[in-house]
C-alpha cells in the first residue's frame, strides 16, 4: 500500500524502466487543471480555422480575404456592428458567468437555457400582471423577478442533487425542455398578445418596461448588468470568504468537508447564483432587445454560454473576451451572407473556429513529456 | 528438489523516487504450493506482487519463471508467462455477466455471435468445474456477492491459462465464511498443480492456508519458513521486528488535565457494520497516546469521529471537560482539535490550490484571516510566508499548487497549518506514511514539540516502531476496540504483535 | 485570449488590401476603411447605399431576408425563384441573407441591410415587428413585408389569396377521401393558416358534406420531424387524405408510406411521392417583385398593401397528382374557371363556426380585412385555436 501511495505521489516515475530506450519517447498526459496553456494556442486555433475555411471558400469561387474582412467589419468594424456584437455578448456573458460559478465547484449545470427562459418569463409576467407600473418600479421588479425565477429554476436542479444524489446533468437538461414547453404554453396561450392575431408572443413592452438603450443603438442597459456581474464574479472568487469556500470545494470537496464547510448548503447557494445570472440574462433579453416574450426568444444562449465558459476556462476576463468574440462570430457570420455566400458559409466558419479553439484548449491541457 | 521454482525473484529492488519499497528481496515459490507473503501494511508485499504481474518493473534484480529469466514489461507479458493476478479491487464490469467479463478483451475472434458466446460460456463452465469453483456464469456481476465476484476473477485468470495465481489481500473484502470457502478453493487449485501466492497481514489465515510463509518488513524479506516449522508468535515477532535504537525523546513532564475523554464510544460505518465498539480512552495534556493496530480495525472511523466528520451512535466524548452533543467539524476546530488526516492529499489539502489557500483551510473564519466576509489577503500572505519559513517548507512560491510539492513538504505544510492554530489536542493519523526518513523525522520532532508544550497528541499509526518511539502510552486496537494498553516502560513488542493480531483479548492492566 | 482581437484587426487590414483590387460586389460593405464614415446608419439607404456599381445604372439595390434556405423546395424556394425573376427583369443582383430566425436577430440583419439597400424584402410573417421597427428608423428605404398586417409610410405588406387554391384543393380532397376523415397539419394558429383551413373545408363541403377535417398544430414552419409526427397522428386517427401548411414534404412522405393521399404548400411537391400526391396551393412571387422594384424606380410606389390572387397569378394550384382520376380533375378545373372569372367567392354566407354560431349571414361575402383577421374554425373542423 505504502509503495503504491508513494508511486502516485512521485508523479509517474513508476514507468521508468531499467534500460533506457535509445530514442526518447514522448508521452502525452492529460491534466485538466493545468493552467499554463501556451499563449499562442488560441491564436493558432483561429489561424487554423481561418486557413481551413479559406480553402473551402476559395473553392466556391469567392475571395476568402474579402469574406474575412466582411465578417470582421460586420462584427467589429462599424459602430452598428460593434454595438450589435455587444448586444449578443450580454446574454452570453451573463449565462457564461452563471455556468462558470457552478463549474467552479464541479457542478455541471447545463440548464442555463432553462434558467434564462425562466427569467425571461418571470420578467414578462410583471409586464402582464402589472402593466401600468412606471419605469422606476417596473424595471427593478422585472430584474428581481428574472433573477429570482432563474435562481429557483437552478435550485430545482440543485435540490435533488443535494438530497437525493440525482445527476445534475440530466435534471438540468430536462428542466431546459420543461422551461421551453412552459414558454410555448404562455406565448401560445394566456400571455398571447390579444392584438397579435394569434402570433405566439406577448404584447410589446411599453417604454417603461424596456431597459434603456444607449443612444439610437440597440445596445441596452443589460451591458452594465453583465459587466457588473463579471466584476462581482472576479471579486467574489478572489477576495471573499465565500469565494474561498467555493474554490476549496472545487479543488477538493473532501478537504472542504474537513474545513467544516457544508457542501450541500453551498451547492444550493451556487445554483441560486448561477441560475439567477441566467435569469437576469433572460430578463435583459426580453426587456432590452426583444421587448416582448416570444416563441424562440433564445437562440440557444444557455448552450453557447457553456462553450463560452469552457473556452474562457471560467476566468472572468476570459469570459468577457470569449462572450464578445462569440457575439462577433454570430453577428459577423450573418454579414458574410451579404457577399452572396450561403448561410452555410458562416456556419462552417463558426464551427471551424469553435472546433480549433476547443482542440487548442484541450491540447493545452495535455502536457508532453519525455519518457526516460 | 531438482524441480525449478515456479517463480524466483533475485535481489529485487524497487525504488519510487527516494523511497525504497523493496530492498534486495529474494523470494521463491515452489510449484504446487500455497505461499503466503506476510507483512504489515507498507511492508512492500503488494509492490513485490505488482512486479510479478507486470504493473511495475523492478529497479534492479532478476525474475525467473520456471527457471528461465524473464522480463515482465506488462500485465500481458505476465499472462503469457502464466501469471495471473487477482487484485484487491475487482476489475469487473458490473452490467455484464460473469462469462462476458471473462471473455472481455479477448482478441482471438472477430465474429462474436450467439453460438460463439455459448461455446465460450461452456468452456468457462468447464474450467470452473475442473477447479471446483462454482460461479453463476450467466448472471450479471452486480447481482453476485463479493465472494462470487472474487471467484469470477479467479476463474478469469484460470481461463486465461494462469499457472501462477497471485492474490493481493484476498480476504480483506470477505466475510469469515466466504474466506473459509476461498481457502477451500485455493487448496483445490494447489491440488490441481497450480501455484498460489497470496499477500496478507492476518496471522490466523496464514496458519490456516499457507504451505510456506515469507515475512516482509519495511521493504525487506526477513525470513521464509514452512508452516509446520513455525507458530503465530514467531511470525508476529518477525512481522513487527525488533525495536530500533531509540530516537531523541526528552522525558516529558507528568501528564496534566485530561483533554479528551471518550467513554463507551460506538460508531457505525455504514451497511450496519460497527467499526468502533464500546471504546474508551483518555488523552491528557503533555502526553502522546499511540494507537497501534492493523488497518481496518476502526482506527480511521475513530479519528473521523474525533475530527467531527462522522457521527457516533453510543457513548460520550468530552473535550477539555465539555461534552460534545453531535459531530461537527466546526465544533472540533473550535474545541482546539487539530487533525492530520490519514491521506493528506485526499482529504487534508486541495492539491490544485496554492500554499496560502491550503494554510487558510481551518482558520479562514477567524477575524485575523477574514473580516466582513472578505479575506485579508495581504495579511494572510505575510502570515503564510512566515509559516513556510518556520516549518521549512520548500516550495517555488506561495501560489505554487501544493500538489507539486514533495510528500514531505506537503506534510510539513499540513503540520504548519494544524500546529499554528496552537491546538490543545492533535489527532495524527499515519502522519509519516509515504515519507522518507528525513521527512518522517521532522514530523516526529513536531509531535514531540507539541507534547513538550503541554499539548495532547493522539497518534494513530500502523507503524509500530513509530508508535513505540513516540508514545507515552500505547493502546492497541483490534475489532473496533482497545484490546491492550501499556505504558511506555512496559511496552513489549511481542505482546503488541499478539494484540494486533487479535490473539490476546484481555486488556493489559499496567497502570500508566 | 485577448490577442485574437489584434489578430483579427491585422487580418482585416490585410483583407482590405487584398480585396481592393478585385473589387466586385464587396464594394457595398460600409466598412470604415472604404467609406470613412463608420455608421452610415442614421439617414439610411438612399444616397449612401447606392454603391458605385448600381449608381451608374440608376437601379435600386434590393435585399431579401429568408427564413430558411432556397433548398427547402417550399416557401423560401418560391421567394428565391421570385428574386431570380426580378433580377432577370431588371438586370440587377440582389443581396440575400438566409436562415434568419424570427427573433431579435432578425432586427439586426434587417437594419444592417437597410443601411445600404434601397428595398428590403422580408419574407416571413414573424419579421413584421422587426421590419416595422427598422422601417421607422430608415425612412428612405422601402420595406416589403410578406404576410403581415402592419404598415408604415415606407413599409407595406404583400400576400396572396391562397385560400382560393385551398378551396380547390378541398374539392379534390373531398372527392378522394373514403374514410371521410381528412387531416390538416397547421404551422401556427394564425389567421393565414386558419382561413386556409376554412377554405379547404368549404371546398370539401361542396362535394362531400359528411367529411370531417382534423387539425393538428406543429408550431413550426419547417421541422420535418415534428411535421411527420403530426401527420402520423392524423393518419392514426383514420385520415386518408392529408394537407400540410408547412414548408417540408414530410407529411406527403408519411402519407405515402400509409397509402394515403396528401398535399403540401408553396410548391408543386409531386416529385416527393407522385402516387400519393394530391395537389396544393402554390406561389409565384416574381411578377410582384419585379413590379414593386419598377414602381420604386418610377417613384410611383405606395404603401398600399398588396393582395395577389389566382387571377393575377401570384397564387396557383399545383397540377393534380397522377393518381387523381380525371373526373375529379375536371371538377377542380371547372371550379378554378369560376374563380378566375371572378364569379365565385370562397367565403360567402352562411358560415357557421364550431360552436354553431352563425358567423356570416346568408349571402354576405367576407371582406379581405375580415378574412385576414379570421380567428375561428368552421363547423366540421375538429381542432382548437388557442384563445
Amino acid at each position: 500500500m505504502n509503495g503504491k501511495a508513494a508511486a502516485a505521489g512521485m508523479d509517474g516515475d513508476a514507468g521508468s524502466a531499467r534500460r533506457r530506450p535509445a530514442v526518447p519517447r514522448l508521452r502525452f498526459e492529460f491534466d485538466p487543471v493545468r493552467t499554463g496553456s501556451p499563449w499562442w494556442m488560441p491564436l493558432a486555433a483561429v489561424f487554423a480555422a481561418l486557413a481551413v475555411c479559406a480553402v473551402f471558400i476559395a473553392a466556391g469561387g469567392t475571395d476568402p480575404l474579402a469574406v474575412y474582412k466582411k465578417m470582421l467589419t460586420g462584427a467589429f468594424g462599424t459602430r452598428f456592428g460593434l454595438t450589435e456584437t455587444l448586444v449578443k455578448a450580454i446574454p452570453l456573458l451573463l449565462c457564461g458567468i452563471g455556468v462558470s460559478i457552478a463549474y467552479r465547484i464541479s457542478f455541471w449545470n447545463i440548464g442555463a437555457e432553462g434558467q434564462f427562459l425562466a427569467g425571461a418569463m418571470a420578467a414578462t409576467a410583471v409586464t402582464i400582471y402589472m402593466p401600468d407600473l412606471p419605469a422606476v418600479l417596473a424595471l427593478p421588479l422585472m430584474t428581481a423577478a428574472g433573477i429570482a425565477a432563474g435562481g429557483l429554476w437552478g435550485l430545482l436542479t440543485a435540490l435533488p442533487r443535494a438530497y437525493f444524489q440525482v445527476n445534475e446533468l440530466i435534471s438540468s437538461l430536462m428542466l431546459n425542455y420543461i422551461a421551453l414547453l412552459l414558454l410555448d404554453y404562455v406565448v401560445f396561450g394566456p400571455w398571447r398578445d390579444p392584438g397579435g392575431l394569434n402570433f405566439p408572443g406577448s404584447p410589446m413592452f411599453t417604454a417603461d418596461q424596456s431597459l434603456p438603450a444607449f443612444g439610437s443603438t440597440r445596445l441596452h442597459f443589460g451591458l452594465v448588468f453583465a459587466l457588473a456581474a463579471a466584476l462581482l464574479y472576479a471579486f467574489t472568487f478572489r477576495h471573499t470568504r465565500w469565494g474561498y469556500e467555493l474554490r476549496l470545494i472545487g479543488a477538493n470537496p473532501e478537504a472542504a468537508r474537513n474545513a467544516g464547510i457544508s457542501l450541500n448548503k453551498h451547492l444550493l447557494l451556487v445554483m441560486l447564483a448561477s441560475g439567477g445570472l441566467a435569469g437576469l440574462a433572460g430578463m435583459a433579453e426580453v426587456s432590452g432587445v426583444a421587448h416582448r416574450l416570444m416563441y424562440g426568444i433564445s437562440p440557444g444562449y444557455g448552450y453557447t454560454a457553456i462553450i463560452v465558459a469552457w473556452i474562457a476556462r471560467l476566468h472572468p476576463v476570459g469570459l468577457i473576451v470569449s462572450a464578445f468574440l462569440f457575439g462577433g462570430l454570430i453577428v459577423g457570420g450573418y454579414s458574410v451572407q451579404t457577399l452572396g455566400l450561403p448561410s452555410a458559409t458562416s456556419e462552417m466558419l463558426q464551427g471551424a473556429v469553435l472546433f480549433f479553439l476547443i482542440a487548442g484548449a484541450a491540447f493545452g491541457m495535455i502536457r508532453i513529456r519525455r519518457v526516460r | 528438489m531438482n524441480e525449478p521454482h515456479a517463480v524466483e525473484m533475485r535481489r529485487i529492488c524497487k525504488q519510487f523516487g527516494a523511497l525504497v519499497a523493496n530492498d534486495n528481496i529474494d523470494f521463491a515459490a515452489k510449484p504446487g504450493e500455497v505461499h503466503a507473503l506476510l507483512g504489515e501494511n507498507g511492508a512492500g508485499k503488494s509492490t513485490l506482487m505488482s512486479m510479478l504481474s507486470g504493473v511495475y518493473r523492478p529497479t534492479s534484480g532478476e525474475i525467473l519463471i520456471r527457471g528461465r529469466s524473464v522480463n515482465i514489461r506488462s500485465p500481458k507479458d505476465a499472462l503469457a508467462l502464466g501469471i495471473g493476478m487477482v487484485f484487491q479491487q475487482f476489475r469487473l464490469v458490473h452490467t455484464l455477466t460473469a462469462a462476458e467479463n471473462i471473455v472481455l478483451g479477448e482478441k482471438s475472434s472477430v465474429w462474436r455471435g450467439a453460438s460463439w458466446m455459448r461455446r465460450k460460456t461452456e468452456e468457462i463452465g468447464a474450467v470452473a468445474e475442473r477447479f471446483g469453483l462454482k460461479i453463476p456464469v450467466e448472471r450479471p456481476v452486480w447481482q453476485l456477492s463479493v465472494g462470487e465476484q472474487q471467484r469470477v476473477e479467479i476463474v478469469k485468470v484460470l481461463y486465461r491459462g494462469a499457472d501462477l495465481i497471485l492474490l493481493d489481500e484476498p480476504t480483506s473484502v470477505l466475510t469469515p465464511g466466504e474466506a473459509d470457502q476461498l481457502f477451500e478453493m485455493l487448496r483445490q487449485l494447489r491440488d490441481a498443480g497450480k501455484t498460489v501466492i497470496l499477500t496478507t497481514h492476518k496471522l490466523r489465515e496464514v496458519m490456516e492456508i499457507a504451505d510456506r510463509i515469507s515475512v516482509m518488513r519495511k521493504g525487506r524479506m526477513v525470513g521464509t519458513m514452512n508452516r509446520y516449522e513455525t507458530n503465530e508468535r514467531e511470525l508476529a515477532q518477525l512481522m513487527v521486528g525488533r525495536a530500533p535504537a531509540g530516537v531523541m525523546r526528552p522525558a516529558g513532564r507528568p501528564p496534566g488535565k485530561p483533554l479528551l475523554e471518550a467513554e463507551g464510544l460506538t460508531v457505525e460505518a455504514g451497511k450496519g457494520r460497527t467499526a468502533v465498539r464500546d471504546l474508551s480512552l483518555t488523552v491528557r495534556e503533555g502526553e502522546i497516546v499511540g494507537i497501534a493496530g492493523v488497518a481496518g480495525n476502526g482506527q480511521s472511523e475513530l479519528a473521523e469521529v474525533l475530527a467531527g466528520l462522522r457521527p457516533w451512535r453510543g457513548g460520550t466524548i468530552r473535550v477539555c471537560g465539555r461534552e460534545w452533543k453531535w459531530a461537527s467539524v466546526r465544533t472540533a476546530i473550535e474545541s482546539g482539535i487539530s487533525h492530520v488526516p490519514e491521506n493528506r492529499m485526499k482529504s487534508g489539502m486541495a492539491g490544485s490550490l496554492g500554499i496560502v489557500d491550503n494554510l487558510l483551510l481551518k482558520t479562514y473564519r477567524h477575524p485575523e484571516r477574514s473580516r466582513f466576509g472578505m479575506l485579508r489577503s495581504r495579511r494572510n500572505r505575510a502570515w503564510a510566508r512566515s509559516l513556510v519559513e518556520r516549518f521549512d517548507v520548500k516550495a517555488a512560491g506561495l501560489d505554487t499548487p501544493v500538489r507539486q510539492l514533495s510528500g514531505g513538504n506537503q506534510q510539513k505544510l499540513l503540520f504548519a497549518r494544524e500546529v499554528d492554530r496552537d491546538p490543545k489536542l492533535m489527532i495524527a493519523v499515519h502522519p509519516t506514511q509515504g515519507l522518507d526518513i528525513g521527512a518522517a523525522e521532522s514530523v516526529h520532532r513536531l509531535l514531540l514539540e507539541l507534547r513538550a508544550a503541554g499539548r495532547g497528541v493522539l497518534l494513530i499509526s500502523e507503524d509500530l516502531d513509530e508508535v513505540m518511539q513516540l508514545s507515552d502510552r500505547m493502546l492497541v486496537m483490534f475489532g473496533g476496540t482497545i484490546v491492550g494498553e501499556m505504558s511506555r516502560e512496559n511496552a513489549d513488542r511481542e505482546r503488541i504483535g499478539l494484540y494486533m493480531a487479535g490473539l490476546q483479548d484481555a486488556p493489559g492492566e499496567e497502570a500508566s | 485570449m485577448l490577442w485574437i482581437i489584434p489578430l483579427l484587426v491585422v487580418l482585416a487590414a490585410c483583407g482590405s488590401g487584398g480585396s481592393g483590387g478585385s473589387g466586385g460586389s464587396g464594394g457595398n460593405s460600409g466598412g470604415p476603411a472604404s467609406t470613412g464614415s463608420p455608421s452610415s446608419g442614421e439617414s439610411g439607404g438612399g444616397d449612401s447605399a447606392a454603391a458605385p456599381g448600381e449608381e451608374a445604372s440608376g437601379k435600386p439595390s434590393v435585399a431579401f431576408v429568408y427564413i430558411g434556405t432556397p433548398g427547402d423546395g417550399g416557401w423560401t424556394y418560391e421567394h428565391d425563384q421570385g428574386r431570380k425573376y426580378m433580377e432577370e427583369v431588371h438586370g440587377i443582383k440582389a443581396t440575400v441573407v438566409e436562415n434568419v430566425p424570427e427573433s431579435a436577430d432578425a432586427e439586426r440583419i434587417i437594419e444592417e441591410l437597410a443601411q445600404n439597400h434601397d428595398i428590403v424584402i422580408t419574407t416571413s410573417f414573424g419579421y413584421m415587428d422587426q421590419t416595422l421597427s427598422v422601417a421607422q428608423r430608415y425612412p428612405d428605404v422601402v420595406f416589403l413585408h410578406c404576410g403581415g398586417y402592419k404598415t408604415a409610410d415606407n413599409m407595406t405588406n404583400y400576400f396572396g389569396k391562397n385560400y382560393e387554391a385551398s378551396y380547390l384543393t378541398g374539392i379534390a380532397a373531398g372527392k378522394m377521401t373514403k374514410s371521410n376523415i381528412i387531416g390538416y397539419v397547421g404551422a401556427f394558429p394564425i389567421p393565414e393558416v386558419i382561413y386556409n383551413i376554412n377554405a379547404f373545408k368549404l371546398g370539401i363541403e361542396s362535394v362531400n358534406p359528411d367529411a370531417v377535417v382534423h387539425v393538428v398544430w406543429s408550431n413550426t414552419w419547417y421541422d420535418p420531424t415534428v411535421e411527420r409526427q403530426a401527420a402520423i397522428s392524423l393518419l392514426d386517427l383514420g385520415a386518408d387524405v392529408l394537407l400540410a401548411y408547412q414548408d417540408s414534404p414530410a407529411t406527403i412522405q408519411a402519407a405515402a408510406e400509409r397509402g394515403a393521399l396528401a398535399g403540401g404548400n408553396d410548391s408543386d411537391m409531386t416529385r416527393f411521392a407522385p402516387e400519393a400526391y394530391l395537389t396544393n396551393p402554390t406561389w409565384n412571387w416574381g411578377p410582384y417583385y419585379a413590379q414593386a422594384v419598377q414602381e420604386v424606380m418610377d417613384g410611383t410606389w405606395t404603401n398600399e398593401p398588396v393582395s395577389g390572387s389566382m387571377g393575377d397569378g401570384m397564387v396557383g394550384l399545383a397540377p393534380l397528382g397522377p393518381s387523381i382520376p380525371d373526373d375529379v380533375k375536371e371538377l377542380v378545373e371547372s371550379a378554378k374557371e369560376q374563380i378566375l372569372n371572378g364569379a365565385f367567392d370562397v367565403f360567402k354566407g352562411p358560415l357557421v363556426d364550431q360552436e354553431g354560431t352563425l358567423r356570416v349571414e346568408e349571402g354576405r361575402v367576407l371582406t379581405l380585412e375580415e378574412i385576414l383577421e379570421m380567428n375561428w374554425f368552421l363547423k366540421g373542423i375538429e381542432g382548437k385555436i388557442p384563445q
